[in-house]
């Protein structure tokens, strides 16, 4: 997917002024936030299970090829091809192949979010095979001109009942409904039928499992399980980061997973996938095939920002974000938004394309006390943010004036000086009030707030007066 | 160099690979596949009824039904019952495991084959039940096909109490020791099928079973 | 007990009387306050904008400066945080530095947590009085685990009556050099806090942090409330009114 990230800032603003995705956004901040804080509680050890994610999820990355061997070996001896994809063209090229391979005409799709890092669907479009999302927000998408997602677990949580009511009426040709689950039996009957006629099934893999050559797929809908089951090919495109060790790890995952992505004890779906179809099976593919990919994962391993690589993809980040919160995610410009896409989208696509993501945060750490996996986001967001300064990315006027502050700052009796003026010469804008409507010196502050006025003397020159 | 031998190779050149670290690597590998070892527990009473207990209390709040008999051979009625009461036809797809109850002595007409799309009420039983979160673990074969518990609109689960354990992790460990490996798909389920993609409004019955009735067996 | 004051660069420029009331309060539990001279900055607006040579000059300069006093306070949770976490990260590669700084570190303490834990006031010396609510900054908050600590010290306060907001902990926008970039979604954020700290019925938001407070009380004043007052937990404590 192309980047728009260079457009944060005024994507930003223009979802500021966007009425219906600003009350969406409440709506969603409240439902999931209140709901993870009570799922979490059922935990026990909430700390010790993070800690625990953690470790696991280390321990892979710090071996990460010898366990992609393994998961190779062992998911090669049970029946799947796995396959290897350097970047998003390699991942269209594998899977049109095997769509070509198989005769395959039309592919249902479940959740995959590298496959929008891919831009998948336009790919299967062109080579004739029809692409068909399943997840339900994934479809409304897909059929509103293939519009991005705004949230890794949520895809349409800045659209509007009345704007899926719209879209349904207009491309399925049927009267317009206007409750939720009507929609949403609209859309089963609609997919339903796309399910029992696709050859091949695409999904994503939470996560594949070493010790068993499986992937998980974790899925609330049940089309998760419609991919793997009915169609006669089975591709998974996944992250060379996605490897765990054993079944045990996956059920430690899974206590943290759901919870922290929507505040359940566990989803309604958990499907570890092995191997293709046995003898004597009544359903399952004949054909399994794995697309294991870098796409920018490989040169973060050993980097100092490998830590993003324990992300297991729950979203709790985004949705505790002050800022995602109030502009949603389409202004961070690429597939993954929030803090996490903050890290991932300079690290992915370049560091130069996505200038103002590590700085569009206040650091508050409120995500990073919710990542279940420990991922210390505001300070890999600093480091992309010096990054930046190293490579002489930021504008001439910032770099001279944090090296004007260092320099005055690092003489007392200079900064004695300036600071003497400066506080005058504020009062005197404040002329009597308690605030300072504009500040040129600050425009972005004073924008939609007033800067209130100085007291009018430093504390070190009062302070040096009393004394004296 | 194939795209395989690139990664490979730029991952082992990120974590300094040498002959020495590799050989200490995938010792340390096997190692952590037979360990297995668990990660930080939340308490779940392991006696059978306060499993059975815990079992029915997290099913309800997914939203599933409970019904309970004393065995196997009982279970066709308590179908029946169920159908009866929402009105429902008495007419079902079963596993073929399961074919041999007494379905018709309930007035219920069912088939033993995989599920199609005009099935209506698919039954199955289960390979166990974690009582942690009131999920079903259902291992398919040819007997238990996948299926049942996915295309109908109505899903209803057998339950034998003595197949009731704590958490995923006593599931996947009856699973290696009876199964040796994994079967091609693994389902573990937890009430009807949902979304919240419109709104954040939890609607029931997205594209697997609108409804999900569990049948505990407390004597088998 | 012997404590420097690490003013702030912010209560310096901006509100110096909150510096009086830090030193009233330390005096109030027998401290004996010696004020640097040379101060400045702890140099975070640097670090937080990635420029590490900056960054270190001005941690090299505060160590210099304060590692010879037996504590150090800050009215300011990013500020002693910034001294405390993360001097030792920026000089990580000079091994002297690193150990001076880790000295320094463990005797680096925010105002609230100072008075309760180590110097254990036992009364306030304000009389301030009237509904109030609480804005705990988020590296006070999740750094340094500022939370009970104000609590404490307001609940001395006869006359005051703390009422809690919806979302006292969720960030107020601020994010130091973050106001000044994005300044429209920052004050969007700020507005937020503004009306769950309104909807109390507080007659002053209080907090810990300067820089939270201005963003808060400039974002009061622009949605045309001249009204409710906007304080330093310093201020309140010691605020004879």
């Amino acid at each position: 997917m192309e980047s728009r990230a260079r457009r944060f800032k005024s994507n930003s603003e223009a979802a500021l002024a966007n009425p219906v995705l600003q009350g969406n956004m409440r709506t969603a901040k409240g439902k999931f936030v209140d709901k993870r804080a009570i799922s979490i509680k059922e935990i026990d050890d909430f700390e010790g299970t993070r800690e625990a994610a953690k470790a696991l999820r280390n321990r892979v990355i710090e071996n990460l090829d010898l366990w992609l061997e393994k998961f190779e070996e062992i998911a090669t001896a049970r029946g799947a091809t796995v396959l290897w994809a350097k970047d998003g063209a390699e991942i269209c090229r594998h899977v049109v192949d095997i769509g070509k391979q198989h005769g395959i005409k039309k592919a249902v799709k479940s959740k995959s979010m590298l496959s929008e890092e891919a831009g998948l669907n336009l790919a299967l479009e062109a080579a004739g095979i029809q692409p068909v999302e399943t997840d339900l927000g994934e479809y409304i998408l897909q059929i509103n001109n293939n519009e991005p997602p705004s949230h890794i677990i949520a895809p349409v949580v800045h659209k509007g009942l009345d704007e899926v009511a719209d879209l349904f009426h207009k491309v399925h040709k049927t009267p317009r409904k206007t409750e939720i689950p009507a929609l949403t039996r609209e859309a089963r009957e609609v997919l339903r039928e796309h399910f029992l006629t696709a050859e091949m099934g695409i999904s994503g893999g939470n996560f594949l499992v070493a010790e068993t050559g499986s992937v998980a797929l974790v899925t609330n809908e049940g089309n998760g399980r419609m991919v793997t089951t009915l169609p006669r090919v089975h591709v998974v495109i996944t992250g060379i980061e996605k490897v765990i060790p054993t079944l045990e790890d996956l059920s430690t995952l899974m206590r943290l997973l759901p919870r922290s992505a929507t505040g359940q004890s566990i989803s309604n779906y958990v499907s570890v996938l092995t191997g293709t179809k046995a003898a004597g099976d009544l359903d399952g593919p004949e054909h399994l095939y794995f697309i294991l990919v870098d796409n920018g994962r490989a040169d973060v391993v050993g980097s100092e920002f490998q830590d993003m690589l324990r992300c297991i993809r729950c979203g709790a980040c985004m949705n505790h974000c002050p800022v995602y919160q109030t502009i949603g995610g389409h202004a961070y410009g690429w597939v993954y938004p929030g803090p996490m896409g903050s890290v991932l989208t300079p690290l992915y696509t370049g560091i130069e394309n996505a200038i103002d993501l590590p700085h569009a945060a206040t650091l508050c750490n409120q995500c990073g006390v919710v990542c279940p996996v420990k991922i210390p986001l505001p300070e890999l967001l600093r480091k992309l943010r010096e990054k930046q300064v190293e490579k002489n990315l930021r504008p001439w006027f910032e770099r001279v004036a944090f090296r004007l502050w260092a320099w005055v700052a690092s003489c007392p009796t200079l900064y004695g000086i300036g600071t003497w003026f400066a506080v005058r010469y504020l009062k005197w804008l404040a002329g009597g009030n308690q605030t300072i409507p504009i500040l040129g010196a600050a425009p972005e502050w004073t924008r939609g707030r007033d800067f209130p006025a100085p007291e009018g003397k430093t504390f070190r020159e009062l302070y040096a007066g009393r004394k004296s | 160099m194939t795209s395989r031998e690139d990664i490979l190779a730029r991952v082992r050149a990120k974590l300094n690979r040498n002959p020495d670290n590799a050989a200490t690597g995938r010792v340390a590998i096997e190692a952590t596949l037979a360990a297995r070892s668990q990660g930080p527990r939340p308490a779940v009473n392991p006696q059978k009824s306060a499993l059975v207990e815990r079992l029915i209390e997290k099913s309800l709040a997914y939203s599933s039904t409970v019904d309970q008999v004393a065995t196997a051979a009982e279970a066709p009625a308590a179908v029946a019952r169920y159908l009866t009461g929402l009105n429902l036809p008495l007419k079902a797809v079963v596993w073929p495991e399961l074919a041999r109850l007494d379905w018709s002595g309930s007035g219920l007409a069912v088939q033993a084959r995989g599920a199609q799309d005009v099935d209506l009420v698919g039954i199955t039983g289960c390979f166990c039940a974690i009582a942690e979160t009131g999920t079903l673990m259902l291992c398919g074969s040819p007997d238990t096909p996948a299926t049942v518990s996915l295309l109908p609109e109505t899903h209803i689960a057998f339950v034998p109490a003595s197949r009731i354990v704590s958490g995923m992790e006593e599931g996947f460990a009856l699973a290696r020791a009876e199964l040796g490996q994994l079967p091609r798909a693994v389902n573990f389920i937890s009430g009807p099928s949902r979304t919240g993609d419109i709104e954040q409004t939890i609607v029931l019955g997205a594209h697997g079973p609108y409804r999900v009735h569990l049948v505990l067996l407390t004597e088998e | 007990m012997r404590v420097a004051l690490f003013v702030t660069c912010l209560v310096d420029l901006m509100r110096p009387r909150i510096g009086f009331a830090a030193i009233e309060l330390l005096e109030a539990a027998d401290c004996e306050v010696i004020v640097p001279a040379a101060q400045t900055c702890c140099g975070q607006p640097a670090w937080n904008s990635g420029d590490r040579a900056a960054a270190a000059k001005l941690a090299k300069k505060v160590i210099a400066e304060f590692e010879g006093h037996e504590y150090v306070v800050a009215p300011s949770g990013s500020c002693a945080d910034h001294i405390r976490t993360e001097y030792p990260v920026i000089l990580a590669d000079e091994p002297d530095w690193y150990a001076r700084a880790v000295a320094l570190g463990s005797r680096v303490y925010e105002l609230t947590d100072f008075l309760v834990n180590v110097a254990k006031l036992v009364s306030v010396p304000g009389n301030f009085a009237g509904r109030i609510t609480y804005h705990d900054s988020c590296t006070g908050l999740r750094s340094l685990g500022i939370k009970a600590q104000p609590r404490a010290l307001l609940a001395k306060l006869s006359g005051v009556d703390l009422q809690e907001m919806n979302g006292a902990e969720e960030c107020c926008g601020f994010g130091g050099t973050f106001s000044v970039k994005f300044g429209e979604v920052s004050a969007a954020i700020a507005e937020r806090k503004c009306n769950n700290a309104c909807a109390t019925g507080a007659s002053a938001i209080v907090g810990g942090d300067l820089g939270c407070l201005l963003n808060i009380e400039g974002k009061l004043r622009r949605m045309g409330d001249t009204q409710t007052r906007v304080m330093h937990i310093a201020e309140v404590l010691a605020a004879k009114e």
